[in-house]
């Protein structure tokens, strides 16, 4: 295991969305996938992952079915609606254009301003 | 939000599920994590721990996915309402009050809201009844308030008036419906060929009437109402074409109706077209409309009253202005007046109904009020417990929506109860007569009312809650907690609102007490009035003779004559008159007469009669008095001496200074022929006519029953036995003379007489019901107040009688409380009552608004029950033993 690193505010959604809109997933699924897909950069807390995916659902951007798991056991399987596909997009340019702002900012130099 | 909505409802309704599967995803889960750090290596048991504790708390990620669902609310909302059942379960004496309070109160308003809903709001059974309305005709000054139409009206008026987009006129009647033997006499309604189209209802099966079904030759056809259809030719779907036979006459079917038909309050059970002969459509006939038919019409889309009513006084004045009569009725202040129909046809009751529902309203005052201060002793109790929870962090939202949620399951059990009240309600007004007011019949207790009722009983809760909450937020926590006594210093604002509303609380239901006595009153009086004849042991019935058998006076007369000698031989009937109209029938049946040498003053008019076609003894056997000459007798009707009986009402407006005897009188409104002069031979006492209550000193005429073209007869029997006995001997002669006629509307004259009070007895009656709860209402608030005062200072009284004041000080001094807030009451509830009797004036009868008898009356028994309510607690103090007192805290 790397080094992880603490999640912003705000992106816990996102990074679920976008690990869920890959191929549907249960919980405990999401969790690997996240810190997969981040190079084992990021840690989710698992407390609050719950409550997130819950609010998703809540918010009709992810919806969930009851299927087997891997080892054949009965688990909740989350996938993307299509609200929440737009969402991610807009959430993922919308991050795209922070973090090439601060990524722009951080880079300025004294000759510069 | 709607897809939030649907969420949260999904989760609600499977809120069980809802907590299995959340439980079921969290154990896999950790099942999982821990199965993976296991397969790296770390020890089972060691794995379980470490999951568990990355993990945190289960329950309180528990707790945020339901929140994060919107489940949290509806969990606290669940809260407060067990915490709310508890405390109403602690306090059963409180909670079965406060019920039992809700479910009369709001008993009693849905009881008459739903005669109100039914008479004044619900609409006409029509489209758009809102355009439908009536026009009648007035001749004030000849003491004719309202005279309906008249055929020459119907006639000229239709498709000439453009605000209406059609008009049509009715007449009820009746009808002897079958084969002979098997008659029976049916109410049916004789309308002109537009009538359905007017109201946008028609027949469901069949056709309506046509322009040329209205002459007598080509009459015979019938439309029938389903009821009639489902009865009397059991639902025959090949109905139509068949023929029925109608005062013996076949009558084709063309129509039958469709089930919820009904006309305003008509009884109709088969409809007919209104012939007539050209000759009645005459403009001499104009002003012959003897309040007999009547018109509707529907104004046309965007026209309004007002625009219809120019157009008829337009048209009336150019009608006038070539009629030999116009001068005449002009003086006698002739309009015709167009009116909404629903408005016209409730007018009479809406006074009544409305004076009933503000009757209730203050009950329901009185029983809020008395909920409140209940409210807010047992708030008063909870000072302490609120603020505790208060100063532990317990929100002033919280605080606010715990009360509200209390008041509320309160107030909506108590409406529940209340639906089981009103619909008890609803079953006794049925029984004083409800269904036959104006539209009364619709009067039923049905999902629209209870919604109606349970939603008032929530506004109700929040309402209640108002004081409630600002008594439980306004005190500063610090003194709340310091103060150890449970009230202690800074109830007076609270004390002062608890007396107060016990004051106001007195004043509506003296109010109230007031208006019933004058309600009572004005009834006693009413009753008081003498008929002007006797009343007792008098059977009355009605006849009506078709005209097919009884075509012209002589065929009439020559059955009335059988007729009477028959019943006047039967045993225990003393005398047996027959007459065209009866006093008290309901039926105005006033017409013109014109006095011979009268001379009309200027701006007089020819005066509107009751007017009498009488035969047998009919006099003896009602009892008039005779004040000179003598009664009719059955010869006059068989003499050619035109002769006639007036009153004295009549004698006097005439012949203020000398007798009437000898006078002559036409019929109608001018001066004929000597030949068509009657001859007054006697003067009678004077009888109340239109009703007991009816003072106009109107004047009526009694002809000779031989000069009347009518067919519908009244039989009045005096008889020594019980009068209903009487029934099935009258019936069975009436059989024996002409097997096709049956006797009808049977029933003693002290029945029609109490009949007449109904609209003064049941309003009456039930504000009596109501003042009495509102007593009994009163009585628990004073009580329960005045207690909860005595319990709150045991300790100030146990102090001073340990100091020595004597227990009778004690007593007086809440007994003089007690009377101190009686007396209050009593004076606003005189201002009230005061007011309250003006506004009853329409419906008092000789009653002045304010009776020094039923103010005294009223205040007795309010002081009564007062001081037995304020006796008790008062008592109860002065029993307080100082040592328990002290030491009890």
């Amino acid at each position: 295991m790397g080094k992880t690193a603490d999640l912003l505010p705000g992106t816990l959604d996102m990074l679920i969305l976008k690990a869920v809109s890959l191929r549907p997933l249960h919980g405990y699924g999401v969790l690997l996938r996240i810190r997969q897909i981040s190079g084992d950069a990021l840690e989710i807390p698992q407390g609050s992952l719950y409550p997130a995916l819950y609010r998703l659902e809540h918010q009709d951007l992810i919806a969930a079915e009851w299927g087997q798991s891997e080892n054949n056991r009965r688990a909740k399987y989350y996938t993307v609606t299509a609200a929440g596909r737009r969402r991610l997009r807009e959430e993922t340019a919308g991050w795209n254009r922070l973090a090439s702002a601060i990524a722009a900012a951080l880079k300025a130099t004294s000759e510069e301003v | 939000m709607l897809r939030r909505f649907r969420s949260l409802f999904r989760v609600l309704t499977g809120r069980r599920d809802f907590e299995a599967r959340m439980t079921e995803e969290l154990r896999f889960h950790m099942e999982q994590y821990t199965c993976d750090l296991v397969r790296s290596g770390v020890r089972p048991e060691e794995a379980g721990r470490r999951a568990r504790m990355e993990f945190g708390s289960v329950n309180s990620v528990k707790g945020d996915c339901r929140e994060a669902r919107g489940l949290h609310l509806f969990d606290e909302f669940l809260r407060e309402l067990r915490y709310a059942a508890r405390l109403l379960r602690k306090t059963p004496g409180f909670t079965v009050t406060a019920l039992l309070t809700l479910a009369v109160c709001l008993g009693a308003n849905l009881t008459i809201f739903a005669v109100i809903d039914s008479v004044l709001l619900r609409p006409l059974p029509f489209p758009e009844p809102g355009r439908l309305v009536t026009i009648f005709n007035t001749y004030p000054k000849a003491g004719v308030e309202r005279d309906g139409s008249s055929l020459t009206n119907y006639y000229e008026r239709r498709g000439r008036i453009p605000a209406f987009s059609s008009l049509a006129i009715y007449r009820y009647d009746t009808a002897i419906i079958g084969e002979a033997g098997t008659t029976e006499r049916e109410p049916v309604a004789r309308v002109s060929p537009e009538f359905f189209s007017t109201l946008g209802a028609g027949p469901r099966m069949g056709r309506a009437f046509t322009e040329e079904e209205t002459t007598y030759q080509t009459d015979s056809v019938a439309i029938l109402t389903d009821a009639y259809w489902r009865q009397r030719c059991n639902a025959d779907p090949h109905a139509i074409g068949s023929q029925i036979r109608v005062d013996g006459v076949p009558r084709t079917v063309i129509g039958v109706l469709p089930p919820g038909f009904r006309f305003l309050s008509s009884e109709a059970r088969l409809y007919f077209p209104l012939s007539s002969r050209p000759e009645d459509r005459m403009p001499l006939q104009r002003h012959h409309g003897g309040n007999v038919i009547q018109t509707i019409a529907r104004l046309k889309p965007g026209a309004t009253l007002g625009q219809a009513q120019s157009q008829i006084d337009t048209q009336n004045a150019t009608l006038e202005a070539d009629d030999p009569q116009a001068r005449m009725m002009a003086d006698a202040g002739f309009r015709s007046v167009v009116v909404p129909l629903h408005a016209d046809h409730v007018a009479a009751i809406r006074p009544t109904l409305l004076l009933l529902q503000a009757g209730v309203l203050a009950l329901l005052l009185i029983g809020a009020v008395n909920l409140v201060n209940l409210l807010l002793i047992r708030a008063g109790g909870r000072v302490k417990e609120l603020a505790v929870r208060q100063a532990l962090g317990a929100s002033r939202r919280y605080v606010v929506s715990e009360v509200v949620v209390e008041t509320t399951m309160l107030t909506l059990a108590g409406g529940l109860l209340g639906l089981a009240v009103g619909a008890g309600g609803i079953r006794l007004l049925a029984v004083l007569g409800a269904g036959r007011l104006p539209l009364g019949g619709g009067i039923a207790f049905d999902a629209r009312l209870a919604l109606a009722a349970l939603a008032a009983a929530i506004v109700m809760g929040i309402v209640l809650a108002a004081p409630i909450a600002w008594f439980n937020l306004r005190r500063p926590l610090g003194n709340a907690l310091q103060s150890e006594s449970r009230g202690g210093s800074s109830g007076r604002a609270a004390q002062i609102l608890r007396h107060s509303f016990i004051v106001s609380q007195t004043a509506l239901a003296f109010m109230l007490l007031a208006g019933a006595g004058l309600l009572g009153l004005s009834l006693k009086r009413a009753m008081g009035v003498s008929p002007g004849f006797r009343p007792d042991h008098i059977l009355t019935g009605q006849i009506s003779l078709p005209w097919k058998n009884y075509r012209d006076r002589a065929a009439r007369l020559a059955f009335v004559e059988t007729l009477l000698d028959k019943i006047g031989h039967q045993p225990g009937v003393l005398s047996a008159g027959v007459a065209s109209n009866m006093p008290l029938s309901g039926k105005s049946g006033k017409s013109a007469a014109r006095v011979k040498g009268h001379i009309l003053r200027p701006g007089e008019s020819p005066r509107g009669h009751y007017a009498y076609w009488v035969g047998g003894d009919y006099f003896g056997a009602l009892g008039f008095r005779l004040r000179a000459g003598r009664f009719l007798t059955a010869a006059d009707s068989r003499r050619t001496e035109r002769v006639c009986v007036v009153d004295e009402d009549f004698a006097r407006y005439y012949w203020p200074d000398s007798s009437a005897l000898g006078q002559r009188l036409f019929e109608g409104s001018d001066e004929g022929v000597d030949a068509e002069a009657f001859t007054i031979v006697g003067v009678t006492g004077r009888v109340k006519q239109a009703g007991l209550t009816d003072d106009t000193a109107q004047g009526a005429i009694y002809y000779p029953y031989v000069f009347r073209d009518d067919s519908n007869i009244f039989i009045v029997a005096r008889t020594g036995l019980p009068p209903e006995s009487l029934g099935l001997t009258l019936q069975k002669v009436v059989r024996q003379i002409d097997p096709d006629l049956p006797l009808n509307d049977l029933q003693s004259m002290e029945t029609r007489i109490a009949d007449s009070l109904a609209a003064r007895r049941s309003p009456a009656l039930l504000a009596g019901l109501f003042s009495a709860i509102a007593l009994l209402l009163t009585a628990i608030g004073s009580y329960g107040v005045l207690s909860y005062a005595v319990a709150q200072r045991r300790r100030e009284i146990g102090v001073r009688m340990a100091l020595g004041a004597r227990p009778e000080q004690i007593r007086s001094q809440f007994f003089s409380l007690a009377l101190r807030l009686l007396a209050y009451g009593t004076i606003l509830g005189v201002i009230g009552a005061w007011l309250a009797g003006r506004a009853m004036q329409a419906v008092l009868f000789h009653v002045p608004a304010l009776n020094l008898a039923i103010l005294a009356g009223a205040a007795g028994v309010m002081g009564a029950v007062s001081v037995v309510a304020g006796l008790l607690p008062a008592h109860r103090a002065a029993k307080i033993s100082p040592m328990e007192s002290l030491a009890g805290q």
